[in-house]
């Protein structure tokens, strides 16, 4: 009767304690809306939490006629570059869990290394190298030293899952009379869908939040993703809160979407790439 | 037969291999030849200055001792608060409470925002005169508190790292209750058979089986702190005065802004030798691992 109480009453308490946090945590997003919601003058004439005098779904309206091509942008850069990128990596990883190689875990550790190469110590050359392309400012360019980036960590996490796969599997397919690449196609590629799938979702955000190299080798106004696109329109708006907040509230709803309805995906996959 | 076994690595590894080290390999290193110039990168007057740059940025640059110590109040911040409160909410969330699945999304959510994003959103929460902070203070009686905390160079870092703390508590979090989720009953029950407390079940049983945990979430964090970089430059841009500048805003500064390349470069050498003292251990963990 006793120990039950105290947990009744521990347990009462820890949800109390969660639901502040829980607050601390989507009050910023709150906040956010509120101010979108509101005009102008509204939210110079009154406090925060005053509910909306008129809700201006005109704001949302606005904001999304400008930061439209910022996030056409983001989605056109995020479609190729994710797909090409876990082919790439998978690729690699085949390479080095399934085929006969002296180097696969040499080679594996250098690639590995590259995940603490912080991304400012290249940017000098490869704004050489792609100037010396005259691929500054294309798509390709970008797309290119996106790819470059994520071959670390997607070699990490599909390596890991490879490795889990049953050499059973391999000589079936030698039976069949694949060849490497059938057996890649056929054979080592379905079954890894859901690392897969894990490393897509997390690709996709992390190039669509991408902000440093975007801001660098993206200068054209008309072909920044939305991250470097919000920050100059920032700029352009930095007194006009209600536009702005309502640009914010739109660009994080792909993102927020993807979190709902992937979320398992998402934690999982972070986990698991992490442990390696 | 047995040369067609010998190429087929390679020819899967060839085009991640090509990207991987044109991307990054090979810039490295090219700006880690850069770092020995003075050099704006354009002119052709290029002069080798061997250590100079590494010298002069310890000796004269008073913005880069700035710079080294925020990422240093970043990384102890970051190791303690957001290391510890990670853990907290994970031990709360372990236990069998209904809606758990419901309280780590929030607190995860602000993860998968860009950088950008939650320097946006704070930057608006901080505003001195419409914005959240402010109205709570007045709300509890403690406007005299109020204070525009990004435009104080005594405040503007920490109050950066309150956002960072909201944005980055999630993935310690997660990888905490991964890794409590992986502990199995039995130490537990035969611990309180045995008549340990609480207390002395988490510091007997729990930390120690949490070690493989710690290790991934030290060395991500401690790299993310040197790192850092979006959300600084997001909401203050460095300033005021260069107070909020760390490693990696001062090196853009210096590269693209003031043309330094050879000074640039050697700052972001700075970087990746203080990241490799840091990941060494960790890769090494890693590869070792995987052999089991």
């Amino acid at each position: 009767m006793e120990a039950s109480r105290k947990r009744k009453f521990s347990n009462g308490l820890l949800y109390v304690i969660l639901a502040a946090l829980a607050v601390f945590f989507i009050l910023p997003v709150v906040f956010v809306a509120f101010t979108a919601l509101k005009s102008n003058a509204d939210l110079n004439a009154h406090s925060f939490y005053s509910f909306p005098q008129e809700l201006m779904w005109s704001n949302f309206a606005d904001a999304w006629n400008r930061i439209r091509k910022y996030m056409g942008n983001s989605l056109f850069i995020s479609i190729v570059k994710v797909p090409l990128g876990i082919l790439v990596n998978a690729l690699a990883a085949f390479a080095l869990t399934r085929l006969r190689f002296k180097w696969a875990t040499g080679m594996f550790v250098f690639i590995l290394i590259g995940m603490m190469v912080p991304m400012q110590a290249t940017l000098v050359p490869l704004n050489m190298m792609l100037n010396a392309f005259d691929l500054n400012n294309t798509y390709p360019g970008i797309m290119f030293i996106y790819l470059g980036f994520g071959i670390p960590f997607g070699v990490l996490v599909l390596r890991g899952f490879m490795l889990a796969i049953p050499k059973e599997l391999d000589e079936a397919a030698l039976i069949d009379g694949c060849g490497e690449l059938g057996k890649f196609f056929r054979i080592i590629v379905p079954i890894a869908m859901p690392a897969i799938a894990t490393l897509f979702i997390l690709d996709f955000l992390a190039t669509w939040n991408e902000f440093l190299l975007a801001q660098i080798f993206i200068t054209k106004d008309s072909m920044q993703p939305i991250t470097a696109g919000l920050l100059t329109f920032q700029g352009q708006h930095s007194t006009n809160y209600t536009l702005l907040n309502a640009g914010v509230l739109l660009s994080i709803l792909p993102v927020m979407f993807v979190y709902v309805f992937f979320q398992k995906y998402l934690i999982s996959g972070m986990v698991g790439a992490v442990k390696g | 037969m047995r040369l067609k076994a010998n190429f087929a690595p390679w020819l899967f590894l060839f085009p991640a291999l090509f990207i991987y080290l044109m991307v990054i390999v090979l810039p490295s290193l090219y700006s880690l030849a850069l770092s020995f110039f003075d050099w704006n990168g354009v002119s052709a007057d290029k002069k080798f200055v061997g250590l100079g740059n590494y010298i002069s940025l310890i000796t004269e640059d008073t913005v880069f001792r700035t710079a080294l110590k925020n990422n240093l109040i970043w990384l102890i911040g970051s190791l303690t608060i957001m290391i510890g409160l990670g853990l907290t909410f994970a031990l709360i969330l372990n236990r069998q409470l209904k809606g758990r699945v419901f309280f780590r999304s929030i607190f995860y959510y602000p993860y998968v925002l860009s950088g950008i994003i939650v320097a946006i959103v704070w930057s608006w929460m901080y505003h001195p005169s419409k914005g959240f902070v402010t109205f709570f203070l007045e709300k509890i009686g403690l406007e005299a508190l109020a204070n525009p905390w990004l435009s104080d160079p005594k405040t503007a870092l920490y109050a950066i790292f309150i956002a960072g703390v909201w944005q980055g508590v999630g993935l310690p979090m997660v990888l905490f209750l991964a890794g409590l989720q992986a502990i199995p009953r039995d130490p537990y029950e035969a611990a309180i058979i045995d008549g340990a407390r609480p207390f002395q079940t988490f510091r007997y049983i729990t930390l120690p089986l949490l070690r493989d945990t710690f290790v991934i979430v030290f060395a991500t964090t401690m790299v993310g702190a040197m790192k850092v970089y979006d959300i600084i430059y997001g909401m203050t841009g460095g300033g005021p005065m260069n107070s909020t500048q760390v490693l990696s805003s001062w090196m853009y500064y210096q590269t693209f802004k003031y043309n330094y390349i050879g000074i640039g470069s050697a700052i972001s050498w700075y970087l990746i030798v203080i990241c490799l003292i840091v990941i060494v251990p960790y890769v090494i963990f890693i590869s070792k691992r995987s052999h089991h």
